[in-house]
């Protein structure tokens, strides 16, 4: 059983103090600064960060998403064929992103999160995994203008991402993470999702994690075991009933156990997290477990982020001498 | 019918009324105030000062911009939850969380019960309406927004919290309404957040909110997916609902051709998040466009969304495209 995290972080201190990077975005736009400075800027937060998550003694760690305005538009800027619109809310959160818009052949023209998967490697004392949006959550976000189908447009993100998941692997991280949470808003659509998720992972030798969160698996689980990935992230927060629904079969994947609140302030105590460890360990041995937040943490202020990585940590550590 | 003095819902008589979302931009002089008392370099008092210049400086460009249904411009808020949460009992500030970009905003988390302490726009209502004669909104941020976009550490449910800010929200709309408010509107745009699950809550919240008013009541719902929550959100409790149009290019009229829309609307038609002001024709075209599916008479015409986002003179120069144009459109609808 270990610790992990699902991908963003809080790019800022907590108030008063502005902060390095979101001073730098101001100094930016009023041309007092380059986009070089500012990529170093977040070059040092990266590094704080990957700092703060192994100081609270998480064991794989991501690079806390710190260059990424969104999970959508990162992607879709370093993608051919994309143009970016207006503001639209993200799930059911208070966050918002700019729309992709597909105005042509989509394609990959080279490596988008490369270069920050091998700063984060280097400048980590733990291993790092870097965290790809998949192409069925890049699709359903997205307004396709260009395909005239969803199938379509799916299986070209499905084959333009796969260059980019190849490239970090061959590049050496052993786990590569694709975030699919756009799955469980089209549960109907598991038979495309598959097609792509084939297509996706071809040829890519990594340790392979798909995460969702924000809902529930019913009407997925068990089919979605077949997928060719071998961690499967799951939410329990947002959908407590995700206990029962992976009860139903075997669970055969490694279990990405989302039992932290990454939407509340509420810090759980070391307590809460055993027990949830407990739970997860009824589904899958504790060697086939990774415990951690529900989702990203850039829900939360700075603070809290923190506190909870470490409830989490000590609470991983309670059950873990409860069990011996 | 009584013979009662209560005042008439529609208290302004022209076809097309003209109104805006609730916030413009602040002055730089405010901005640089804000930041003075932050830092405590400023006190309460001076600061207060000049937001209530600020506040006039708007009640004076909306009369020249011949708006009919006026508001405060909101200069004396940071954001449309926290300064409901910093007033109430119940709240505490749990830190600035990320929105888009490189937008932050002060989230408040519910540590215990909730309620109102006392009137909370009541002053800055009385205030603004002291200034002129046209007709001020009373501004209020709805229950199910402020429990959406609070971290809750206290209630079990969401369904507790939002009850329980439905009727402090309805105390301080009865005490606007007391004090002279004809319109009061209630903005919700995370009302669609979780339609599935939540939308009677919501519903049963803005019943809670807008009982026994006489006031005319306003919804403001903004982004997210509105033809989710149709037809269904023709049965909150308020007169108008306002919502963004323009953003879309009008694409929500569509929706609302069947079943009809039967309350007012408030017509979104400028882009608040465009720099580019839009063109009286646009306004027009959009207009007439709606014309189409909804008759004049339930039509309001607003912008998408509150301008805080956009500099003065880009706000004033698409107000004064939409007042052109709803002036154009009344005309030939009056031939």
């Amino acid at each position: 059983m270990n610790t992990t995290v699902v991908g963003s972080y809080p790019k800022i201190p907590d108030a008063p103090a502005p902060g390095r990077w979101r001073t730098s975005v101001e100094k930016l736009q009023r041309g007092e600064i380059t986009r070089e400075d500012l990529h170093r800027v977040e070059d040092e937060v990266t590094a704080d960060v990957l700092r703060e998550q192994a100081d609270a003694g998480v064991d794989l760690l991501t690079d806390g998403q710190i260059r990424w305005e969104d999970g959508f538009t990162y992607f879709a800027r370093g993608l051919e064929g994309f143009e970016i619109n207006g503001l639209q809310r993200y799930f059911d959160t208070n966050v918002y992103y700019r729309q992709p818009v597909a105005k042509g052949e989509v394609a990959w023209r080279g490596p988008i999160t490369l270069a920050d998967y091998q700063f984060a490697a280097s400048h980590s004392v733990r291993p790092v995994k870097p965290v790809v949006t998949g192409p069925f959550t890049l699709a359903v976000l997205s307004k396709d203008e260009f395909y005239g189908t969803r199938d379509q447009f799916v299986m070209a993100l499905a084959a333009a991402l796969n260059k980019e998941l190849r490239a970090l692997a061959a590049a050496g991280a052993a786990v590569i993470q694709v975030d699919e949470p756009g799955l469980l808003v089209h549960r109907d659509q598991l038979p495309l999702f598959r097609r792509a998720a084939n297509v996706l992972w071809d040829g890519v030798s990594a340790t392979r994690a798909m995460y969702t969160y924000f809902g529930h698996l019913d009407g997925l689980y068990p089919d979605i075991l077949d997928l060719p990935v071998s961690v499967i992230g799951v939410d329990f927060v947002a959908a407590p009933r995700n206990w029962e629904i992976l009860r139903r079969a075997k669970f055969t994947k490694v279990l990405g156990a989302g039992i932290l609140d990454a939407r509340n302030t509420r810090v759980e105590s070391p307590d809460d997290v055993a027990a949830a460890c407990r739970q997860a360990a009824e589904i899958a041995p504790p060697e086939m477990l990774q415990i951690g937040p529900s989702a990203g943490l850039e829900f939360l202020p700075r603070r809290v982020a923190r506190r909870k990585l470490e409830a989490l940590v000590s609470g991983v550590r309670l059950a873990k001498g409860g069990a011996a | 019918m009584t013979a009662t003095a209560t005042p008439t819902p529609t208290a302004v008589a022209t076809l097309l009324p003209t109104t805006t979302v609730g916030s413009f931009p602040k002055p730089p002089s405010l901005l640089e105030a804000r930041r003075k008392v932050a830092r405590k370099q400023m006190g309460p008092a001076e600061l207060h000062a000049l937001e209530q210049r600020a506040t006039e400086e708007w009640i004076r460009r909306q009369e020249e911009l011949d708006i009919d249904i006026l508001v405060d411009g909101e200069m004396y808020r940071g954001d449309m939850v926290a300064f409901f949460a910093d007033q109430m009992d119940g709240f505490e500030i749990a830190g600035l969380v990320r929105s888009y970009g490189n937008r932050y905003y002060p989230k408040p988390a519910v540590v215990r019960p909730v309620g109102r302490r006392g009137p909370l726009t009541v002053d800055w209502f009385r205030f603004a309406q002291g200034l002129t004669p046209r007709p001020v909104k009373g501004m209020l941020t709805g229950p199910y927004t402020i429990a959406e976009w609070s971290f809750n550490e206290y209630y079990p449910s969401r369904r507790e919290l939002v009850m329980e800010l439905a009727r402090a929200i309805h105390d301080e709309a009865a005490d606007l309404e007391r004090a002279g408010a004809r319109y009061i509107q209630i903005d919700e745009p995370a009302i669609h957040t979780r339609p599935e699950e939540d939308f009677e809550l919501a519903v049963e919240a803005m019943e809670v909110v807008t009982r026994g008013l006489n006031a005319y009541t306003i919804t403001h719902v903004c982004y997210g997916d509105v033809p989710k929550i149709y037809p269904a959100m023709l049965r909150l409790a308020v007169n108008q609902i306002d919502l963004a149009l323009k953003n879309d290019d009008f694409a929500l009229l569509g929706t609302f051709r069947v079943p009809r829309f039967t309350k007012d609307i408030g017509l979104g038609v400028l882009d608040a998040h465009s720099h580019r002001a839009e063109t009286p024709e646009e306004i027009v075209d959009g207009i007439r466009r709606t014309l189409d599916v909804i008759p004049a008479r339930q039509i309001y015409v607003s912008p998408d969304c509150g301008l805080k986002t956009r500099t003065i003179d880009e706000t004033m120069a698409k107000l004064a495209a939409m007042v052109e144009g709803t002036h154009l459109v009344r005309r030939e609808l009056a031939a």
